[in-house]
């Protein structure tokens, strides 16, 4: 049982329901749905002004000592490549295969949530998604497609 | 809490995904030698899903699952058999097409299974979101296999508008959407339906049921969004523009009919008049746009092309008879007009496949769709020149062959629904058919009264392979038996019990 559970049955007054935050009115002005934005507002505020002070602590706290190569994107360690610079085509198929396991992603990680209460049912259907997808990879594989050259 | 499942009702779409499944397998082990396997594979497995449909027909029970989205009738059965039976056709056609051609082989079968497999689903689909699945499951497949001419421009082009125009398409299509589901609460067809028979057309509901049908128009190639049709027609290779012109354009009828008789057809036939007058337009314009076109096109792939967006316009007919009546509180015709869009696709896919078939078989040895190539084909291949003859008749909707039943039915549904609008489509109907009528005889007289082109081919038979023969012969028979005893159409009609 957690611990205010626990204080609350001991000595506690008897609950009282927080008070509204908007009077009550027979007509609701602010429905339940944009109250869940108001939620969305208040983290928009929130993450704005943790930027701001980590940006704005870090300005404060650390040596002045500016050089040119400080300036370049981090690009993974290696050259920046322009903007609109021409990549490799070959770098597509790599976009197709990520998009592929980005997707099975999206479906495993809800699953994995209800894992255990969908049983074996649930794995089964999980392992038959995964075994279409591998279908796809093998195609992938045997066609040659995931050599460079 | 798992979804329950019933196998019987699901085993003619396991049966498709597990062959898809082993087509794709065996495409990269076997060597290059033995592919043409891969054909075989996909012809019996199809073969194979025909048997679930058999026995679930015969059980005769309605199945539904998955919350009443996936729903198995005898409706959804008639069309899972129709767009089996087409797919195992195209396979027939396109076999030797394809060993002959530089083409990659399993790839080829699985995108057709893959499209099937969406038909399949599209015909249970009683769910706006399965609906969509089930059509973009058939059209992606479909867009790579217009494309399927890899070092050809006109099959690129091809592929291209056709996967613009399409994806464009299903966005509007999905907008619609929303904005419905916004509008009901609901994705599904009977929560649509529910919502329709309290609140009528509201202003807003009519705008997003014109977006929804913008998109359907798009993939059944209504005027005026037709545009990408002759070209992709033209450009891909013949047997995927048969699968084309004939499976792909049922499925997104087949959406068409879900969406309209189970969705917005009110209780009473209230909120019809939101939809009928857009499908009246798309039907007249499709009719007399199509047919005028066709008449002045030189090559038969893209003449068939026009002709299939003005059968299209015949097939639209009905859905503008059932939303007449329905407004006028005639709701019988619903029944009527139903089973007419059934029938007329029935009738519709066997004749233009066999059409199509006659086309692949006459290029192999004239390398041509050139109109003047079937000038004398009674000289050099009498068998074809008939069975061409039938396809030509029939879709001309000549008596006695099934063409003519497919619009009898037609023009009964809105002659029933009476009243100007639908006495003015009746007679646009009627002077089209006759439109219609030239361009078709145009090819029976080249073939029987003109004397052979020598610069087509070398004069001498044309050898048919018996794949090709036996895909002939199937359709030429369905079209002449169902002319002379439509009777065996005729029960299609009470599947149509339960519309409204």
């Amino acid at each position: 049982m957690p611990l205010r559970a626990v204080c609350c049955l001991e000595k506690g007054p008897a609950y009282t329901p927080p008070k509204p935050l908007y009077k009550a009115c027979s007509e609701p002005r602010v429905t339940e749905f944009y109250r869940q934005y108001l939620a969305v507002a208040v983290f928009v505020v929130a993450a704005l002004l943790m930027v701001a002070a980590m940006l704005g602590v870090g300005r404060l706290l650390r040596p002045t000592l500016p050089q040119e190569d400080k300036y370049l994107t981090y690009e993974s360690g290696s050259d920046p490549l322009p903007l609109f610079g021409q990549a490799n085509v070959r770098y597509y198929i790599y976009a197709l295969l990520f998009v592929v396991f980005d997707v099975e992603a999206v479906f495993i990680f809800p699953w994995a949530v209800g894992a255990e209460s969908l049983g074996w049912y649930g794995l089964t259907e999980m392992l038959v998604f995964i075994a279409v997808l591998l279908l796809g990879l093998a195609y992938v594989w045997r066609k040659g497609l995931l050599k460079w050259a | 809490m798992n979804p329950v499942f019933d196998w019987h009702a699901l085993a003619p779409d396991i049966i498709i995904v597990a062959t898809l499944a082993i087509v794709l397998a065996l495409d990269f082990t076997l060597p290059e030698r033995t592919k043409f396997h891969t054909s075989r594979v996909a012809a019996v497995g199809v073969l194979v899903a025909l048997v679930p449909i058999v026995t679930l027909a015969h059980n005769g029970h309605n199945r539904s699952m998955f919350g009443g989205t996936y729903v198995v009738d005898n409706y959804a059965l008639a069309l899972k058999a129709f767009f089996l039976i087409a797919t195992y056709l195209t396979i027939l056609v396109s076999i030797d097409y394809i060993e002959e051609g530089d083409y990659y082989r399993g790839e080829f079968y699985f995108l057709l299974l893959t499209a099937a497999f969406g038909m399949s689903v599209m015909a249970s689909a009683r769910d706006l979101i399965t609906l969509f699945v089930a059509l973009e499951t058939i059209s992606l497949p479909t867009y790579i296999l217009a494309a399927f001419r890899k070092h050809d421009r006109a099959s690129n082009e091809a592929g291209i508008k056709y996967y613009l125009i399409g994806v464009l398409s299903s966005a509007v299509m999905l907008y619609g959407m929303s904005l419905i589901f916004g509008l009901a609460g609901s994705t599904k067809l009977s929560e649509i339906y529910k919502h329709v028979s309290t609140h009528g057309a509201k202003p807003l509901l009519t705008i997003a049921i014109f977006l929804s049908l913008v998109g359907f128009a798009f993939k059944v190639s209504a005027v005026p969004f037709h545009f990408w049709a002759p070209d992709t027609y033209e450009g891909a290779p013949t047997p995927v523009t048969a699968y084309l012109s004939v499976a792909s354009k049922a499925g997104g009828f087949v959406a068409l009919l879900n969406i309209i008789f189970f969705g917005f057809y009110g209780l009473n036939g209230s909120g019809t008049e939101a939809w009928w007058p857009v499908l009246w337009v798309f039907a007249a314009a499709s009719m007399t746009l199509g047919n005028l076109s066709a008449l002045r096109q030189t090559n038969i792939v893209r003449m068939l092309a026009y002709s299939s967006v003005a059968q299209g316009g015949f097939m639209l007919v009905p859905f503008a008879a059932a939303g007449i009546a329905g407004a006028k509180g005639n709701f019988g015709v619903a029944n009527s007009s139903f089973s007419a869009v059934v029938i007329y696709l029935l009738i519709y896919g066997a004749m233009n496949l066999g059409a199509f078939a006659v086309v692949i078989a006459v290029a192999r040895r004239t390398r041509t769709g050139d109109i003047t190539s079937y000038s004398g084909l009674f000289d050099t291949s009498p068998a074809l020149c008939v069975m061409m003859t039938v396809f030509m008749a029939s879709l001309a909707g000549i008596p006695f062959f099934a063409g003519w039943f497919a619009k009898f039915v037609m023009f009964r549904s809105v002659i029933e629904a009476g009243g100007t609008w639908a006495t003015v489509l009746a007679v646009i109907a009627a002077v089209n058919s006759v439109i219609a009528f030239f361009y078709y005889s145009n090819i029976i007289r080249m073939m029987w009264f003109r004397a052979p082109a020598p610069e087509h081919g070398d004069g001498g038979v044309i050898r048919v392979p018996p794949a090709l023969a036996g895909a002939i012969g199937v359709t030429s028979a369905i079209t002449v038996v169902v002319g002379i005893y439509p009777q065996v159409f005729a029960r299609v009609g009470e599947l149509a019990t339960h519309v409204s």
